[in-house]
């Protein structure tokens, strides 16, 4: 007879290891399955060169919810969170470079010199999007409502959101609704005028999306990136001791301390299901393991695809095939030699998040490529320097810089990802050694983390690091599909708990600490 | 003394002069002031190359609201709609031609694609019950999301409703449809690269926005509500050309009382105390009116013609922020002969519909991509119909007109440039050169031409950025958002001015709502403060 447990969670990326840690507090029996051979998903990390610990996807996690933090008692488990004084550093191609502290008024004063005008609006702009992305943290932790058949708790929810809407004010609240189906590029161009500002607020609105700053939407992308952090107009920059890797130790101890058996080099094959009720699910290796509920912290397009179809319909197939997850995003890893120079940038502004994003139309541009199926000749680069702020991840004298580059489609119109890897590292170092002259003599070792390989080694369909574009069409009751928002997917006893549903991706455990919670709701009914 | 009237409309548009014709039908004494020496505002004929009459701006029809041509009589006013015929997707060696006939069209579709030639009727069903579900949206004075008053709120009850009670697919389309991106949307139906390419036009007419960017599915919608007698995503060409719209509605008007005058510019709102009193006029001349509409966009309205202390600073930075970015122009050519396509050669009734110029998305994509550096499209979409194969009184017997309809060609220019005569030429013989790639013999053709660039469209009509819909149908420039978030209603923060045009809800198109739901809410309003009195 199969193994049983009350719970199977596949996949121990962070939503995984949340939902399983809350399912198992509750009393649950919970199993979880990592196909990897270590948890983590996009947290964890790689070893590029010997002694040398480096981000494998995500690079920074200052998203994630207190409240995971508090209920899961990370710091007991180990996690600490690095908060430098710095948020972005925006190095410029003529002048200096501009930097976003984690205190606004520092910017504003920095800012004053290079435009009055842009210093003056800047405190106002980020008190505003504090604002409304305070509201969204509200829409955050609600699970969304069901449009069908809305219950009373939907109608507890409506009113709590209600109540959040009107504690805004008349006049915040229609700039909230104005704003989140904005274009992030109008929402920071009526307010700046400088492209040296613009440019790189910009890309928190389009980092892990295929979209460019003039798509529709990004502006909500950008307001969540703060939404329930402190993050405020700069976002957040935080890093975890021990590198992204340490926090999924951290949460993998808070699960096994309350009792969740964590196997890794476990794939599921399959989920088992029989007269529209999930039964358990089928390993790789042909074991089976009988569950009543089985919780996908894989992403929805996968999680369907292991489903029978059968027990789906071929409309709700055709739907799931449907979800859209086009990853545009790559990741080179350089080792370095030493601390590379940077115009105007000492070693404190480098401590948060470099940005290169010279102006709106540079982003723009370089998520232009991604539409024909091009990488961006000159891209926009996200980079952190973690063994700045931890010296623990690199051998004495040696730094590792993270560089997270748009645009690289998953799908190459010519040529593929085999022979264009190189290519993306070449064209990160060449940007990067425009502000950082020399940059390029002080590589020991790359590594270079493409779409292709997000999902074939961490099991991202698409590539998407966020399991589905955060767009308009796949947002809040309709993510990942209308009716299909509550966290509970098709067939009975399913659930979906990773970035693919409501609120996202990101290292935020919203997903996954919301579906515990209806998951145990349910359970009462 | 100054004459007086109990509403003085701003524009003689057909927004503004659909709204007068309500007013008066109510009981109003009304005069509508034009600016210029003919009626029409966009919706315009003008006899440019002599003998020659070209619609010079918009150019279909099919959105214009039915109970507004029921309400105002208009068929009986000369309004006549000559219904086109299917579409013409031209390309090298090929062509896709769709037509108003359901068979044939799968029959051609086969060619391309089985799949696509299967979808294809449902999803035009879908598509015609999404566009008369959201229909009634058409003509709701959107709420204010600033307050919980029921008075703003109860309109929407039923449509609520109508929504929960949508299957889950339809549901789920109209979610899509809100905000998706053209190209995205079509991607889950079809595969022919020319049809959603086609298809997609509608998405991205008259916005500065490309089939990829999301949001354009809802303006795909927001052309699905058109219907002509009935029938659905019809369009037609107004008898006359679409100016002949405008002089229906004119007449109408003046049968119902209204006094129309042109050559009537108002320079300035008149205001006492916070409230609208009238206007006065280029000349000099005041006139007094009970109420002021403006039939012409936010910018116009708030910036030129009121006086900087009327209004908040705040609503005036709001005004200003509102986006404009025309992003399209026309190409009218006067032709001595029917050109030929190239793919498709002869004269036949394939020359009697739209002939898009849009081949792929990749296309589409291109033409913005060029615009959004602010640079007229390289090779440009193009829709182009020849009104005198189903008119021919618009031009001299054998001779044609030809209305290109072009996309991109943006406002504002690369590096701050302005637009000047040598842009304009430059601009319409690139648009003539991408013309002559499927029509060789056209250059030979032609007998006289017109260029319109975006800022004639503002010089001549006055559409700010020459926006041909008043107003970017961008998402947060919709419903309640337009044209400013809490002034959704008609009603601006100077008491007895009222907006009627299509800077208002539910936006741009010879629709005539936004004219006709002002109207009522005016009406509606004047009674309750005459009970109240």
């Amino acid at each position: 007879m199969a193994p049983r447990a009350d719970v199977v969670v596949i996949g121990g990326g962070h939503n995984g290891l949340v939902v399983a840690a809350y399912l198992a507090k509750a009393g649950r029996k919970v199993t979880l399955l990592e196909a990897a051979d270590q948890v983590g998903g996009i947290l964890r990390t790689t070893s590029p060169a010997d002694g040398v610990t480096a981000p494998g996807i995500a690079h920074t996690v200052g998203r994630l919810r207190a409240s995971v933090v508090k209920d899961l008692q990370l710091e007991r488990h180990g996690f600490e969170a690095i908060m430098p004084a710095v948020r972005m550093f925006a190095p410029q191609l003529d002048g200096p470079a501009v930097t976003f502290w984690a205190d606004p008024a520092r910017t504003a004063s920095e800012l004053r010199e290079r435009n009055a005008h842009d210093a003056e609006a800047f405190s106002g702009f980020d008190a505003k999007m504090r604002a409304i992305a305070s509201f969204l943290a509200y829409v955050n932790v609600a699970t969304p409502p069901d449009a069908k058949s809305p219950s009373i708790a939907d109608a507890i929810m409506g009113l709590k959101l209600g109540k959040a809407f009107r504690d805004l004010g008349a006049k915040t609240g229609r700039e909230a609704i104005r704003a989140l189906p904005m274009a992030v590029a109008d929402l920071v161009q009526e307010v700046f005028d400088d492209e040296a500002v613009r440019g790189p607020l910009t890309t928190r609105g389009v980092l892990f999306t295929s979209m460019g700053p003039w798509a529709t939407g990004t502006a909500a992308v950008f307001l969540n990136d703060s939404a329930g952090t402190d993050g405020g107009a700069a976002g957040t920059a935080v890093f975890a001791r021990g590198g992204t890797g340490a926090l999924a130790g951290a949460l993998e101890s808070a699960a096994r301390a309350r009792g969740v058996d964590v196997r890794t080099g476990c794939e599921v094959a399959g989920i088992r299901s029989k007269d529209g009720r999930v039964r358990g699910v089928t390993l790789a290796d042909g074991t089976e393991i009988d569950a009543s509920l089985v919780v996908s912290a894989a992403d929805p397009k996968r999680t369907l695809r292991l489903c029978d179809p059968v027990e789906l319909n071929p409309y709700e197939v055709w739907r799931a095939e449907n979800i859209r997850q086009p990853g545009a995003t790559a990741k080179v890893n350089l080792v370095l030699s030493g601390l590379p120079t940077f115009h105007g940038g000492d070693a404190e502004r480098l401590q948060g998040r470099i940005v290169v994003g010279l102006s709106i139309d540079h982003v723009e541009r370089a998520m232009d490529a991604n539409k024909y199926g091009r990488i961006a000749e000159d891209p926009m680069l996200e980079v952190t320097i973690p063994t700045l702020t931890d010296p623990s991840l690199a051998p004495e004298g040696s730094h590792v810089m993270s560089i997270l580059f748009q645009a690289a489609p998953r799908h190459l119109r010519e040529g593929d990802w085999s022979t264009e890897r190189d290519r993306v590292a070449d064209l990160a170092v060449k940007s990067m050694e425009r502000f950082a002259p020399g940059l390029g003599e002080l590589v020991e070792a790359r590594e270079v983390i493409t779409p292709e390989d997000m999902e074939t080694d961490y099991g991202l369909t698409g590539g998407h690091a966020y399991h589905a574009e955060p767009a308009l069409d796949q947002f809040f009751a309709w993510r990942p599909l209308n009716g299909e928002a509550r966290y509970r997917l098709q067939i009975e006893g399913l659930y979906l708990a990773g970035s693919g549903a409501h609120p996202g991706g990101g290292i935020t455990g919203g997903p996954g600490a919301n579906a515990a919670r209806q998951i145990l709701a349910d359970a009462k009914r | 003394m100054a004459k007086r009237y109990d509403a003085v409309v701003i524009g003689g548009g057909h927004n503004g002069l659909v709204n007068a014709a309500y007013l008066a039908r109510a009981g109003l004494k009304v005069l509508v002031l034009e600016r210029r020496h003919i009626l029409g505002g966009a919706t315009l004929t003008e006899e440019i190359v002599p003998g020659f009459k070209f619609s010079v701006f918009s150019y279909v029809v099919s959105l214009l609201r039915p109970e507004i041509i029921r309400d105002l009589e208009l068929a009986k006013h000369g309004l006549e709609i000559l219904p086109l015929d299917g579409t013409i997707t031209p390309l090298d060696d090929d062509y896709l031609w769709r037509v108003n006939d359901h068979g044939k069209n799968v029959r051609e579709l086969r060619r391309w694609s089985l799949n696509d030639a299967e979808v294809y009727e449902e999803y035009g069903q879908l598509m015609a019950e999404m566009g008369r579900f959201i229909k009634p949206i058409l003509s709701i004075a959107p709420p204010d999301p600033g307050t919980i008053s029921p008075r703003h709120w109860l309109p929407l009850g039923p449509l609520a409703k109508a929504f929960r009670d949508l299957p889950k697919k339809m549901q789920t389309t109209f979610i899509q449809l809100m905000t998706m991106s053209a190209a995205d949307f079509l991607d889950q139906w079809f595969e022919t690269e020319p049809l959603k390419a086609t298809m997609s036009a509608s998405g991205i007419i008259g916005t500065f926005q490309g089939p990829r960017s999301p949001g354009t599915a809802y303006v795909l919608l927001h052309h699905y509500m058109g219907e002509i007698d009935g029938a659905f995503r019809a369009w037609g060409v107004p008898r006359g050309g679409t100016g002949s719209v405008a002089y229906a509605i004119a007449d109408s008007a003046l049968s119902l009382g209204v006094e129309i005058r042109t050559e009537a510019g108002v320079a300035r709102v008149k205001t006492a105390g916070g409230r609208a009193t009238g206007v006065v006029l280029s000349s000099g001349e005041e006139i007094e009116a009970g109420v002021v509409m403006s039939s012409l966009d936010s910018r116009q309205t708030f910036i030129n013609l009121l006086d900087e202390g009327e209004l908040e600073p705040s609503f005036r930075d709001e005004v200003m922020r509102y986006k404009y970015r025309g992003s399209s122009g026309k190409v009218n050519l006067a032709l001595n002969g029917l050109p030929e396509l190239a793919c498709k050669p002869g004269v036949g009734p394939w020359l009697r519909g739209a002939i898009s110029f849009s081949p792929s998305l990749d296309y589409m994509e291109r033409a913005y991509d060029d615009a959004k550096y602010g640079r007229p499209s390289e090779r440009p979409y193009i829709d182009c119909i020849m009104p005198t194969l189903v008119d021919p009184t618009m031009a001299p017997p054998g001779k044609h007109v030809m209305s290109c309809f072009v996309q991109y060609a943006p406002y504002h220019l690369e590096g701050g440039e302005q637009w000047d005569d040598a842009k304009r030429e430059a601009f319409g013989q690139n648009v003539i050169d991408t013309l002559e790639e499927r029509f060789p013999n056209i250059r030979s053709l032609i007998e006289g031409h017109q260029f319109v660039t975006p800022k004639d469209i503002e010089d001549i009509t006055g559409l700010s950025e020459g926006n041909i819909f008043a107003g970017e149908l961008s998402l947060e420039q919709l419903f309640f958002n337009r044209p400013v978030p809490g002034w959704a209603r008609y009603e601006t923060p100077v008491k007895d001015l009222w907006m009627c045009g299509s800077a208002t809800h539910p936006g741009g198109g010879i629709m005539g709502a936004p004219g006709m739901i002002a109207a009522r809410e005016y009406l509606k309003l004047r009674k309750r403060g005459r009970r109240a009195a």
